[in-house]
Formats: C-alpha cells, structure tokens, sequence
C-alpha cells in the first residue's frame, strides 16, 4: 500500500498525541538512550523512584524521583565498568535491586546480574554479583525479580554449549533469597540449543536472531507456571512447580511465516487471555509485521491466537529506524504497578506509544497514540519508544531507546 | 452475549471509562440561524492554539464556507458538503464525510486529527445530526458528540426565536449557547435575548462572543449541566418541554430500562432527547445515558463520580414533544411496582 504522494506524513515524521497527556520529559541529563528495564520502588522515606536501565554502555541504570510526576528529579546515574557491555534489563522488589549484565562479547566480565540494596536511592550499594560468564556466554539479557526471593533470567552458563553461537541464553531460576549469595535451582531450554541434546537443532529463520530466552514471565496467580518468550522459538508455558526440574506445558509459535523474536508474555489470568509480543529489529519496517498477539488461553495446553492489535500502515513508517512492536506494560505484581486486563500498552519504536481497548479481544482497538516529536539527536529523525511501565496511579513511563529519555503521561482515555 | 473472557475489572456497561466520550473522538455542532457568526466563531477557534489537529465539516447551504487560506498544513481537513442541509438531505453525506476522514487518517492521507466541529446550516435541527452518532452502527463508534452549541445574534435572534421553530430547538438542543454581535445591540437588548434564551433552554452555559471569538474551551469542553443544575418542567412552545427526573436512591437498570424501552416504543418520536447520569446499583462509578428518539446510545459506566458530586443523585434530563414530567415519572413508577409484585 502506497501513501499518497500529497500526504503530509510523506514530508517526514509526524508528532501524534492522542488520548495521553504529557505531563513531563526528561531527557536524563543527556543519557537518554534507554533499555527495556524499567521499575517503580517507594523509598523508605517515601519518594517514588523509578530505576531505568540504559540501552548501552557507557552508562548503567538510572534513579528519578518521580513523586511528582510533572518534576522528575534524577537521583542517581551510574557508570559501566567498560563499554563493551550493557545492562538492557532490571527489576526493584522492595530495597532489592537486580540488574542484568550483557556483555557485548562470548567470555567476557563482568556477564551474570548483579544485586543491590537501594534502601538509599543516591547511593546504590552492591550486594552481590552472579556470574553466568563463559567461552559461549554474553550474560543475562533479561530478567524478572518480583518476589524477593528468585530472579528468572534469559542467560547463558559457563557450562551450557549451544549448537548455533545465537542460541547462547536460557531459561535459568536463582534462588536470592540470601541476596549475598544467589544459586541456581533451575534451568530450561529449548530442546536441540544445546549441543548433547538428543534432538535436531531447529530450523533457522531467514531473518535469524536466534533460539533463544528473552522474558520469563512468572506471576504469584500461577506461581507454578513462567511464560517464556524464546525469539526465534516462540513462547512456552513450563511448569516450574518443581524449579529443579521445569516442564513444558505447551508452546506456541507465529513463525514461519512470522519473522520471529517472540519478545513477551503476558497472561491476564482472570480473563483466559494471553497477550504475546513480537520484537522489531529490522530498520525501515523489513521484519513487518511485528504485532502484539492476543491469544485464547483458557486451555493452557491448546493457546489460540484470536486477534492482533492493530497498527497503521507500515508504508508511513518505514522510513527510519525500527517500526513495530516491542515491550509491553506486563502488570508486573508488585504494588507499584498498574494491572489491567482491559487495556494493552506498548511501545513501537517509530509508532511510539499506543494503547488499546481489548474489552473485545477479538477486536482489539487504539485508544490511544503518543509520537512526541523526535528527541534532539535522534539518529532516527523520529522517536524509537522503546519500553513502558504504568505505576498503580496509572501514570505511563515511556523511554526511547537512543537519546529521548524519560516521558511521562497520563492516559486519558 | 454470552462473554468468554469476563473481566472483573470491567462493569456491567463494559470498560469504565475516564469521561463519556472514551477515546473516541471528540465533535462539536455548531448551530444557529444563517448569519448568527457561526463562521466566524469556528474561524477564531482554529486561529487559537486548541483549534490545531481539528477536522471542520461545513454545509455550505446559504453560508460562506471555511476559506481555504485558513487550512493549516498538518491541523485541519475540511470538507465541504454539497448543497442541502445537514440534517436530513444530507445526512448520509455527514456520516460518509466523518467516515472518509478517518479512513483518510488510517491511510495517512489527511494529518492525525484529534477534533470534528460540524458547521451546520442555518435550518438545521439538529435532532437527527444527534441521531447519527447514537450507535455504533452509524458513527457512535468513532465518533462522540461533546458539545452541541447554538449561536444566537444578538440583533436578530430575538425575532427569529419567535418566527422560527427550527430556532428555538436549536436553542432548546443546544449544551452552550453563545450569544454573538451583543457590541451591535444595546444592553436591554441583549439581557431581553438571555433571559428568552434562559426560559428557553436553562440547562445551557451562556456565553456572549467578544468580537466573534469565544473561550475556545467553551466550544470543545462539555458542560455539566446535568449533574448540578435543576431545572423546572418548562413549556417552550411547539409542545417542547423540558424537565429533569432525579432520583435519589440507587437506580435498578432493569427497571430503568424496560421503562425507558417502553416510553421510546409508545412515544420515541416525541422523545426529542434524553440524557443525564444514573446511580445504578452495583456499579462502582456514575452511568451515563443518552437517547436520541427511538436511538439509545450505549450506557457507559465512569470510573469514578466527580469529587463534586458526592450525593451520587441519579439526573436525567428530557426534552420532549407533547409528554409531560408526570407521565415518564408515572411510568417509572408502573414499571418499578410491576417489577415487585413479580416475584
């Protein structure tokens, strides 16, 4: 489909807010290419801080003060040891902290995630670090934390030797809950990943990014159960009612004809739904269509896609940068989080931020568009929103993933 | 319908929402008598700032249509109807115009805009441009009326009130009035205008246009008429009435409903316009309901009552034609002792 050659979005990228309001940017003093790892604690005096991972090196995750969510305050930014490495992920349960370290390169430092008492937003001390370095391992890529006592985590092992270099992260379950002094319980992958496995090593997609963990979701509703999206795998339920020793429940994939990096798995527990996303990693739209997938999920065992949240026409955006879908607002279970089984939020790099309706899940509808004009700097002439999170007010923290930094809304719809 | 995925977060209307209108996008009709400075009005608004991002639809019946030099490149699209009156002739050409502008916008062939004004003729009645936004099935869907608002000339407006029925619905319709041209009458005259206009209509915000401008908010923010004010049952001519039923303990939908179907069976032609917003049991936030006619727009439950509305009263205005507050109010009561003695 072809726009039309009067059409003002052919003269370059349009700003759209509809529905959110604005209430504050922030650009974090300069540092404002964000990573998919965004989490609210309310300090011990009282302030409402939001903890933001970096996309890149050189810096490693960043504080704000976001109390009053027209002034965000940066309280803390801190530093990676070197630039070959990043921290993409993070999660706040309490004054416990968990950051996911990356490193750009197989058997580097410092790869694993690290834990920190941020009883003192300023002054984030160090607890512990987890190594999961090795000849074939980057690290954590990604990773959730929000019972206080294990970090499920997309990561490669000294000990694992996956049949293909992408095929490096896992699932793997750490038992925090002596912060000092993480261990292992459990791990999963993907049968044929790794070399030993007595099964053939699947299939490689023509745009291949690899059969590997990204979140592993786990709710306290099912504690028994982590949603795990495995890119150019697909996603899987386990049974980890025994962390020892996780079970495949049931896997679904759209790829082919897809074009794989399943990203995200979010259950709406209540509802017999499921929403799944797709990850954009292809410039100018050439993995299109990357969607977030509503699923049928009463049986567990037989999930059914149903609908797809819809976007605009690719045409109109695919002109810089990525455009398609990414993360979503996983009604993370802490009391700082919003959760809603009613609303989707989620980012689309290009497409900015958008909510939908999907009171109907078979007919999923936008609400909801913020595309801010393109930050300064902005290697992409257009904003790259990157991750959202919504805290229990329902106030939305929205990051772009090169320059722009921090945005803050409220929804008004 | 039978729901497969029920939501305990969601009431018995669906999704509570923030306001009435949802996400759905905002319309403002603009009525009034040919020369009333209904042009002018629209023209000011779209020179403000809220004006940017906003989509006009003019019926060019008789009156000078949006200049073309007042287009801004990425705010406005307007459409120019063919001759005719919006409200009836014309009327599959407003739903048409309002669906090809968002077709347009999906294929990002007009710029995203987040705002209707309709302009409509002079003659308009603007009971069946409410019509067409009642259901999904038309343009409620996409589209929510927020404000109906009636320009009144302060030098002709009086005696066109008294000559022309379709004036006095326009004003009896309208959620603002706006009184313009008042620096071209005298003061007598202008308080001889409000106060017909208030007897008329005293459920409408008044404004009087400062040389053809207005506070742009009072042309897009809906009033809340219906939640605060109480208004006598009045007579306004033609058989026109207006009167508010409040009810203080919680409203049961049911009954509410058959009684509301049965008025709308006997008498939906003359059932000009209903709306107002219901306690109803076992809902956490206000109901906001609204008829059109035989049309009923969809219930929708807010998440929360204004912190100014803490009696939590159940109001609903009616404007009819030839039915009286007694016989709706006779209504409800049959349909509530039919319903108890049921059991």
């Amino acid at each position: 489909m072809s726009v039309a050659e009067n059409s003002p979005l052919t003269k370059g990228y349009q700003p759209v807010i509809w529905n959110f309001k604005l209430l504050a940017h922030d650009m974090l003093a300069g540092f404002g290419g964000m990573g998919e790892g965004m989490s609210v604690q309310i300090a011990p005096d009282g302030r409402r801080i939001i903890w933001l991972a970096h996309e890149s090196a050189p810096k490693n995750f960043t504080a704000v003060d976001v109390s009053d969510p027209r002034k965000p305050k940066v309280v803390c930014q801190t530093d990676l040891p070197h630039a070959n490495m990043r921290s993409n992920s993070l999660e706040t349960c309490g004054n416990l902290m968990a950051v996911a370290y990356q490193t750009s390169k197989k058997n580097s430092q410092p790869a694993g995630f690290e834990l920190f008492d941020i009883s003192k937003p300023e002054n984030p001390k160090s607890i512990s670090f987890f190594d999961c370095s090795g000849p074939h391992s980057r690290g954590v890529h990604q990773l959730w934390f929000c019972d206080g006592e294990y970090v499920h985590c997309s990561s490669g092992s000294r000990d694992f030797v996956p049949t293909h270099p992408l095929d490096d992260q896992f699932y793997r379950c750490i038992d925090v809950r002596n912060p000092s002094k993480p261990v292992e319980v459990g791990r999963w992958w993907m049968p044929g990943t790794r070399q030993g496995d007595n099964v053939m090593p699947p299939s490689r997609h023509p745009i291949d990014k690899g059969f590997r963990a990204h979140n592993c979701n786990v709710y306290p509703q099912r504690g028994d159960r982590c949603y795990l999206a495995y890119i150019d795998g697909g996603m899987f339920v386990l049974d980890i009612s025994d962390k020892a020793n996780p079970k495949k429940v049931s896997s679904w994939t759209n790829s082919p004809p897809y074009t794989g990096f399943m990203h995200t798995i979010v259950p709406l527990f209540d509802r017999g739904l499921m929403l799944i996303t797709d990850e954009s990693t292809e410039n100018n739209a050439k993995d299109w269509p990357k969607l977030i997938w509503v699923l049928d999920a009463r049986e567990e065992t037989n999930l059914v896609p149903i609908a797809t949240c819809p976007l605009p026409d690719p045409a109109v955006y695919a002109q810089a940068g990525r455009f398609g879908a990414h993360n979503i607002h996983e009604n993370v279970p802490l009391p700082t989080a919003w959760h809603s089984d009613q609303i989707v939020l989620g980012t689309f790099f290009n497409g900015g931020l958008r909510a939908y309706d999907i009171s109907n899940p078979y007919q999923p509808k936008e609400v909801g568009v913020f595309m801010p004009p393109a930050p300064p700097g902005a290697p992409t002439g257009t904003i790259q929103m990157n991750d959202v999170f919504v805290d229990e007010r329902g106030i939305v923290y929205a990051v772009d993933r090169h320059v722009g930094g921090l945005y803050i809304l409220e929804m008004d719809f | 319908m039978l729901d497969l995925f029920p939501s305990r977060e969601a009431g018995p209307f669906g999704r509570r929402l923030k306001r009435e209108r949802g996400a759905r996008i905002p319309v403002t009709v603009v009525t009034g008598f040919l020369g009333a400075g209904k042009t002018t009005l629209i023209r000011r608004f779209l020179q403000s700032p809220d004006g940017a991002g906003t989509a006009v639809i003019v019926n060019e019946f008789g009156a000078v249509g949006i200049d073309d030099a007042l287009i801004r490149d990425s705010a406005e699209e307007t459409v120019l109807l063919g001759n005719g009156c919006v409200c009836c002739i014309t009327r599959t050409d407003l739903q048409l115009a309002l669906r090809r502008l968002v077709f347009d916008r999906e294929r990002g062939t007009v710029p995203p805009f987040g705002r209707v004004i309709i302009e409509t003729s002079g003659l308009a009645d603007p009971g069946p441009i409410l019509q067409t936004f009642s259901t999904d099935r038309a343009l409620g869907g996409e589209f929510h009326i927020d404000v109906v608002l009636a320009v009144v000339d302060a030098v002709n407006g009086r005696a066109e009130l008294e000559s022309a029925a379709e004036a006095r619905k326009q004003v009896i319709f309208a959620d603002r009035l706006v009184i313009s041209k008042a620096d071209l009458a005298t003061e007598t005259a202008v308080g001889t205008l409000t106060r017909r206009l208030r007897v008329l209509n005293p459920r409408a915000a008044i404004d009087i246009a400062v040389a053809g401008a207005l506070e742009p908010s009072h042309i897009v923010e809906p009033t809340t008429s219906e939640r605060s004010g109480f208004v006598a049952e009045a007579e306004h001519g033609d058989g026109i009435k207006s009167f508010v039923i409040v009810q203080d303990q919680p409203v049961d939908w049911q009954i509410f409903s058959r009684a509301m179907e049965t008025l709308i069976a006997l008498r939906g032609a003359d059932l000009l316009r209903a709306k107002g917003i219901l306690n109803v049991a076992g809902c956490r936030g206000p109901v906001v309901v609204q008829y059109v006619q035989h049309l009923s727009h969809p219930p929708v439950e807010l998440e929360r009552w204004p912190a100014s509305d803490d009696d939590r009263v159940s109001r609903l205005v009616f404007i009819t034609r030839n039915i009286a507050e007694g016989d709706v109010t006779g209504l409800f009561a049959a349909v509530a002792a039919l319903a108890k003695t049921q059991s």
